[in-house]
C-alpha cells in the first residue's frame, strides 16, 4: 500500500532495513535493476548489486471464518491537493546482499491478521519454525478470512506488517530464514 | 460529495479522473497491476494499491481485488473509466451491494442498454429510428422470413457484443444459415451468450454519436454529436465535433430524439448514443453507458467538464446549471489517438520511451500518461496519448492539428504519429467526405512499397 503526501503511512512505519530487503526481493523477482518507493515521507531507492534471495508466493486457502472484527479502513488522509510525485533522482541508495532468505507475500489485496480471532494467540512469532503447508496468517478479502499457508520450511526472522494492516498484492508479509 | 474515490482503471483515463478529483477536492486511490508500478496514475493518486499481476484478468478485471482495495482504503465510490469493468453491470451491482457508489448509471439501466436486443427494443419504444431488423433470433425459420423483408446484405450481431466484435455480414441467402451458426458459436465463446439478431447492413455509413448527461431526476443535457468515422476494425482513430455532415436542422432533430429517449428510460450519469448515418437518415446502433475515450472533443466544443459532472451526479447532485438543454458546438475540435504500434503492420509496439516532446500552445490539449523513460507494458491497449485541438472552425482545426502533430515526438517505440500526419492531409479528410471505410481505402492508397 502506498500513500502519498506529508502525513505518515497508514501503519506503524516499517523498519527501513525490512523495507529494503523487501524491495530487493521485488527487484530480483522482476529482474529490475533499480526501484524507488515513497512511503510515509521516506523515500527508498534500491539498486541491484548481488545477493540472491528466493521468494515464496503464499498459497491462500479459502474458508469463511468469522471471528475477526471488520477491519478499520486505513485512512492516511493525505490532502487531495497532494504532493508532487517524483519521477526521478533517488535520495538514498543501498545495496543488498541477503543469502538464504525468502519472503512470504500477500496473494491478494486485503487485511492482514496474525491470529485466527482477536483474542487468540498469533499463528506464528519471530523465531517460530514453520513447515510447508502451515497456516501463518490470515488475509481478509471480501469478508472472507483466507488462511495463508507457507510454502517453505524455515524460521521466521521478521513479521513485516502489523496486525490489522491493509496489504496489497505481492506485499511481503514475513521474512523467513530458509532451512 | 465523496471524500475519497477509487479509480478502477489505468493509463490516461485514470489520470483524467484523478485530475477531476483534485479539482473537486476529492482524494484518489489508484489501483494497479505489477506491470504498472511505475505508471503515472499510481504516482499522482493520493494512495495506491497493487491489486494483482500483469494480466488484466487478474488485476484490472478482477472484481474482488478492486472491491477489497476500495474497502481497505476507505474509498466511498469507484470510477470505472472506460474499457475494463466500465460496462459490467455485475460489477456495478456488486459495488452497490458493498455500500460503494458506482460512478455511472444504476446497474439496472446498464443492463437494459448493455444488451443490444433490449436496448434496441427500448429505443424503438422511445421513438428512436433503428435499422430494419429482428429481435432475438430463436429459430432459423425466423431468420429466413426476416431476410425476405429486410433484403441483403444483412449483418448478424451478438446481443452481448460490442466494439465491433461478434458481427457477421451476409450477402446472400445461401450463406445465411451457415453464418448464423458460426455467429452463435462465436457469440457464446466471446460473450457467454449465443443470443444473436440481424439487421440491414449499411455499406458506407458515417459513425455519428451523441453525448448525453442526465441526473435521473428530470435533468437532461444533450451535448451535441461527435463523428468517429475514421476507424480501423471498429477501433476509432480520429474523432471530431461537430460532424461535417450535419447542418443545424439535422443536429437539432437528432438531439431532440436523444433527449426524448433519455427521458423515456430515465437515464442518469453520462452516456453516448451511437448512430449510423446514411443519406440523411440516422439509425440507432448501441449505447455506451460510460465515459468514452473521445469525450474530450465534446468538452472542447462545450467548455464543460464531463468527468467532474459524472462524479457530482454519482454523489447525488442534480445536473449542474451549465448542463441544460441541447447544446450548439462552439468551434471545432478534433482528436487523434496516438497508439504504440507498428505503422505498417499495426501490431503493438511496447517498450521504453527514450525521448518525448508533447505538443502545446493555443488550442492544443494532450491527455496522456506517458513520460520520458516510461516503459509501455505489453499487457494492455496501445493508447499512448490523445491529442486534441480546438479552433474556430474545421479548417483551422485541421491546420492546428497538423502543427501540433509536427511538434509531437516519441522515440524508443513505434507510434502511429506519421500515419496521423498523412491521414489529416488526405483530400477526403480535409473535405469531410468520410465513412467508416475511409481507412481501408486510405491504407490501400498508402500501402508501403514492399521490396
Amino acid at each position: 500500500m502506498r500513500a502519498k503526501g506529508k502525513k505518515p503511512a497508514p501503519s506503524a512505519p516499517l523498519g527501513i532495513e525490512a523495507r529494503v530487503d523487501a524491495l530487493a526481493e521485488i527487484l530480483r523477482r522482476h529482474e529490475l535493476n533499480e526501484i524507488e518507493v515513497e512511503e510515509g515521507g521516506v523515500r527508498i531507492y534500491v539498486r541491484r548489486g548481488g545477493g540472491d534471495a528466493a521468494l515464496v508466493h503464499a498459497a491462500p486457502m479459502f474458508h469463511g471464518a468469522p471471528g475477526h472484527a471488520a477491519p478499520t479502513p486505513h485512512a492516511p488522509a493525505p490532502t487531495a491537493s497532494g504532493a508532487t510525485p517524483s519521477l526521478s533522482s533517488p535520495s538514498s541508495s543501498t545495496d543488498t546482499g541477503d543469502g538464504n532468505v525468502a519472503y512470504v507475500t500477500s496473494p491478494f489485496v486485503g487485511t492482514f491478521y496474525r491470529s485466527p480471532s482477536p483474542d487468540s494467540a498469533p499463528f506464528v512469532d519471530v523465531g517460530t519454525r514453520i513447515k510447508k503447508g502451515q497456516v501463518i496468517c490470515i488475509v481478509e478479502a471480501m469478508k472472507l478470512m483466507n488462511e495463508i499457508e507457507s510454502e517453505i520450511e524455515g524460521s521466521i526472522v521478521q513479521i513485516l506488517v502489523e496486525n490489522g494492516q491493509a496489504v496489497e498484492y505481492g506485499e511481503p508479509l514475513f521474512k523467513i530464514k530458509v532451512g | 460529495m465523496f471524500k475519497r474515490i477509487l479509480i478502477a482503471n489505468r493509463g490516461e483515463i485514470a489520470l483524467r479522473v484523478i485530475r477531476a478529483c483534485r479539482e473537486l477536492g476529492v482524494e484518489t486511490v489508484a489501483v494497479h497491476s505489477l506491470a504498472d508500478t511505475n505508471a503515472l496514475h499510481v504516482k499522482f493518486a493520493d494512495e495506491s494499491v497493487c491489486i494483482g499481476p500483469a494480466p488484466a484478468k487478474e488485476s484490472y478485471l478482477h472484481i474482488p481485488a478492486i472491491i477489497s482495495a476500495a474497502e481497505v482504503t476507505g474509498a466511498e465510490a469507484i470510477h470505472p473509466g472506460y474499457g475494463f469493468l466500465s460496462e459490467n453491470a455485475e460489477f456495478a451491482e456488486m459495488t452497490e451491494r458493498c455500500g460503494l457508489k458506482f460512478i455511472g448509471p444504476p446497474s439496472k439501466i446498464m443492463r437494459l442498454m448493455g444488451g443490444k436486443i433490449s436496448a434496441r427494443k427500448a429505443m424503438v419504444e422511445a421513438g428512436v429510428p433503428i435499422l430494419p431488423g429482428t429481435g432475438l433470433l430463436e429459430t432459423d425459420d425466423q431468420a429466413m422470413t426476416a431476410v425476405e423483408e429486410i433484403g441483403f446484405p444483412i449483418i448478424i450481431k451478438a446481443s452481448a457484443g460490442g466494439g465491433g466484435r461478434g458481427m457477421k455480414i451476409v450477402k446472400d441467402r445461401e450463406r445465411l444459415l451457415a453464418q448464423l451458426e458460426v455467429a452463435r458459436a462465436e457469440a457464446l465463446a466471446g460473450f457467454g451468450s449465443s443470443d444473436v439478431y440481424l439487421e440491414r447492413y449499411v455499406e458506407a455509413p458515417r459513425h455519428i454519436e451523441v453525448q448525453v448527461v442526465a441526473d435521473g431526476k428530470g435533468g437532461v443535457a444533450i451535448l451535441g454529436e461527435r463523428e468517429c468515422s475514421i476507424q480501423r476494425r471498429h477501433q476509432k482513430l480520429v474523432e471530431e465535433a461537430p460532424s461535417a455532415a450535419l447542418d443545424d436542422n439535422q443536429r437539432e432533430q437528432l438531439m431532440a430524439v436523444c433527449e426524448k429517449a433519455m427521458r423515456a428510460i430515465n437515464y442518469s450519469n453520462v452516456g453516448t448514443l451511437e448512430f449510423l448515418y446514411e443519406r440523411g437518415n440516422f439509425y440507432f446502433m448501441e449505447m455506451n453507458t460510460r465515459i468514452q475515450v473521445e469525450h474530450t472533443v465534446t468538452e472542447m466544443v462545450t467548455g464543460l467538464d464531463l468527468v467532474r459532472e459524472q462524479i457530482k451526479l454519482a454523489a447525488g447532485e442534480p445536473l449542474s446549471p451549465a448542463f441544460t438543454g441541447r447544446f450548439r458546438p462552439r468551434g471545432h475540435a478534433i482528436e487523434c489517438r496516438v497508439n504504440a504500434e507498428d505503422p505498417i503492420k499495426f501490431t503493438p509496439s511496447p517498450g521504453r520511451i527514450t525521448a518525448l516532446n508533447l505538443p502545446g500552445g493555443f488550442g492544443v490539449r494532450v491527455d496522456t500518461h506517458i513520460y520520458e523513460g516510461y516503459v509501455v507494458p505489453p499487457n494492455y491497449d496501445s493508447l499512448l496519448a490523445k491529442l486534441i485541438v480546438h479552433a474556430e472552425d474545421r479548417h483551422s482545426a485541421i491546420r492546428r492539428l497538423r502543427r501540433a502533430l509536427g511538434e509531437f515526438v516519441v522515440e524508443g517505440i513505434q507510434t502511429n504519429l506519421d500515419f496521423h500526419r498523412r491521414l489529416i492531409d488526405h483530400p477526403d479528410f480535409v473535405a469531410g467526405r468520410l465513412d467508416t471505410h475511409f481507412l481501408e481505402r486510405f491504407s490501400t492508397e498508402n500501402a508501403p512499397a514492399v521490396a
